[in-house]
């Protein structure tokens, strides 16, 4: 088991988060959603895994490449 | 006149003998100790990826008796001096293979070796083959490299060893640790597949960490994430050798054998375009939402055939072979599920390789559109966007086999043409769902009158620019040549490149980007 960094893809602001620490995700299920350029955009856990911890909460500003969520994978 | 006399049974017996014996010897690879840890660890060896990758019966070896030329006192232990070289079958059509063979002093680079290479790669060249390497090599051989004598007699003697003029197609596996030309073959190839646990780099991280004096991890260094992820470099990964050499094998049946002729046919599979009927909604109404192109993609095209290439990389573009009733195809897709399909510096450099592939082996170019534009901003002009977008664009442009773009939601701004706009493609279709302007209205309202949301008049004038954006002033204008509904677009598609098929060529296009970089 290895720990993965979920990272943002673009700047912007993370209007939701629709998973909860200790979920287990399938690959390419939605952690959260930043919206950027007024579009809803996800943050995809590509392998899946378990969320262990989530660096941002709902609201928060974020910068492209910003880690969000640690998985365990 | 007398007859020749015939050797006496006992001499020809000796005569087999000794060849049998030769021949143990040259298959025998680094000996059965090293050849169990590799069973041991799941991996193939040398022989045993040929055998899997090559129809059987139909390899015919080149070299098999070669050793090391440096050292006599290698001679004895380096059977086919580590490279196995020859021609095989791949689903039925002549390709040239090349495997390292690791056991062998780590599959190094020395004389012997590099001649049975370069013999491949002429014969490739000249007769028309596509080349497979087999990559797992520790780089050149020492110590036979070292020294101005070493290095002056091994190396620099093939003045065409890095040359690519894409005459052939190139398909490499990486399936170990590959340093040096190992590496290199990698990166020149067409397509590059990456076993995970390989590593492909400069050097090993051993030689790494003892040129910056701190440890390096080999995975860090050259690992199968960083080469997905960040240099582009693994086209795919995959968990064994056996799906590497399978991956080969399919990259290869989307490809002509070598750059005149077409690209080969295959059958349609029964269920192709059965869910057309409801590809639009697999588009969300709302416009701020996202969704995976790739869903369209497999809609559209023969069932099972999409095989993207560079997933993990630069993913806000799908770059894809597929196939649309039974021909090859190469797909050009902006993805919205990342970054809204907004379009970044690597995906120029991925997109751009795509389409010297594609022209060069003489593969048709569907190009589906829903961008929002480029990713503008600092970090975008310290990658150095402007270079790469008209990259992309002087490659479009260069293109001669027939492209066709389709527009689904969004095309804004320079987007629009990299992405086939106006004459940049031989035909321009467009959903009913389709937009173009030069900006989202969102900020064209702000850019064009100064009004922020919520002040008077912002709603009105937006509701005027997103009017004014619907594709049917484009079509009035004939920059779009045809609306077409969703759940037509795989028959316009087969008509339409049936129309453009290059007829007064056999299907060959001119190939004036053959000798562009194979790496950005």
């Amino acid at each position: 088991m290895a720990n993965y960094e979920a990272k943002a893809e673009v700047t912007g602001s993370v209007w939701k988060i629709v998973t909860a620490v200790g979920q287990k995700l399938e690959p390419g299920d939605t952690i959260m959603i930043i919206e950027s350029m007024k579009m809803e955009i996800p943050v995809i856990a590509e392998d899946g895994g378990t969320i262990r911890e989530f660096r941002i909460g709902e609201g928060k500003s974020v910068a492209e490449g910003q880690v969000v969520a640690i998985l365990e994978v | 006149m007398k007859a020749p006399e015939s050797p006496p049974a006992s001499q020809a017996e000796s005569v087999l003998l000794e060849y049998q014996k030769q021949l143990a010897h040259a298959i025998s690879m680094g000996g059965p100790e090293k050849l169990a840890r590799r069973k041991a660890a799941g991996v193939l060896n040398a022989r045993e990826r040929i055998a899997y990758l090559c129809d059987d019966g139909t390899f015919i070896e080149s070299g098999l008796f070669g050793t090391s030329a440096s050292n006599p006192a290698d001679r004895h232990r380096t059977p086919t001096d580590g490279k196995i070289a020859g021609f095989g079958k791949v689903d039925g059509r002549e390709v040239a293979v090349a495997a390292n063979d690791f056991t062998v002093m780590g599959a190094s680079s020395s004389s012997t070796n590099g001649r049975k290479l370069g013999h491949l790669k002429r014969v490739a060249t000249q007769r028309g083959l596509p080349m497979v390497f087999l990559g797992e090599s520790s780089g050149a051989r020492m110590p036979d490299h070292m020294g101005a004598r070493g290095m002056a007699t091994l190396l620099g003697n093939d003045p065409v060893q890095y040359q690519r003029l894409r005459e052939t197609p190139w398909a490499s596996a990486t399936l170990g640790m590959s340093f040096g030309s190992s590496s290199w073959y990698a990166v020149l190839s067409d397509f590059n597949v990456m076993r995970k646990g390989a590593v492909l780099a400069v050097s090993s991280a051993l030689l790494a960490s003892l040129a910056i004096r701190e440890e390096v991890d080999p995975q860090d260094l050259g690992g199968w994430r960083l080469h997905a992820e960040v240099t582009g470099f693994a086209d795919l990964v995959v968990d064994t050798d056996e799906e590497a050499l399978d991956a080969v094998k399919a990259f290869l049946g989307y490809l002509p054998r070598h750059h005149n002729e077409a690209p080969p046919e295959h059958p349609v599979p029964p269920a192709s375009g059965a869910s057309m009927a409801d590809v639009l909604g697999l588009l969300p109404a709302s416009r701020t939402q996202v969704y995976d192109v790739r869903k369209i993609l497999r809609a559209v095209f023969d069932s099972d055939s999409l095989f993207e290439i560079k997933a993990r990389f630069g993913k806000v573009a799908v770059t894809a072979l597929a196939r649309l009733d039974g021909k090859t195809v190469g797909i050009i897709a902006n993805n919205p599920l990342f970054k809204g399909g907004a379009l970044d510096a690597d995906a120029c450099d991925k997109v751009t390789s795509f389409l010297v592939l594609c022209d060069s082996f003489n593969i048709p170019i569907v190009m589906f559109v829903d961008t929002p534009g480029f990713v503008i901003g600092t970090e975008a002009e310290r990658k150095r966007a402007p270079g790469k977008i008209m990259n992309w664009m002087n490659a479009l442009q260069l293109v001669t086999v027939p492209k066709v773009s389709i527009i689904l939601r969004k095309t804004y701004g320079q987007a629009y043409l990299n992405m086939g706009g106006g004459r940049n493609s031989d035909e321009v279709a467009a959903w009913p769902t389709a937009e173009i302007s030069f900006m989202d209205a969102q900020f064209g309202v702000r850019v064009v009158h100064g009004k922020e949301p919520g002040q008077e008049g912002f709603d009105d004038l937006l509701e005027q620019m997103d009017r004014d954006s619907a594709v049917w002033d484009a079509a009035s204008v004939y920059a779009v040549q045809s609306v077409i509904r969703p759940q037509d677009t795989r028959d316009y598609l087969i008509r339409t490149l049936d129309v453009h098929r290059l007829r007064l060529t056999g299907g060959v296009g001119q190939h004036l980007m053959r000798a562009w970089p194979t790496s950005y």
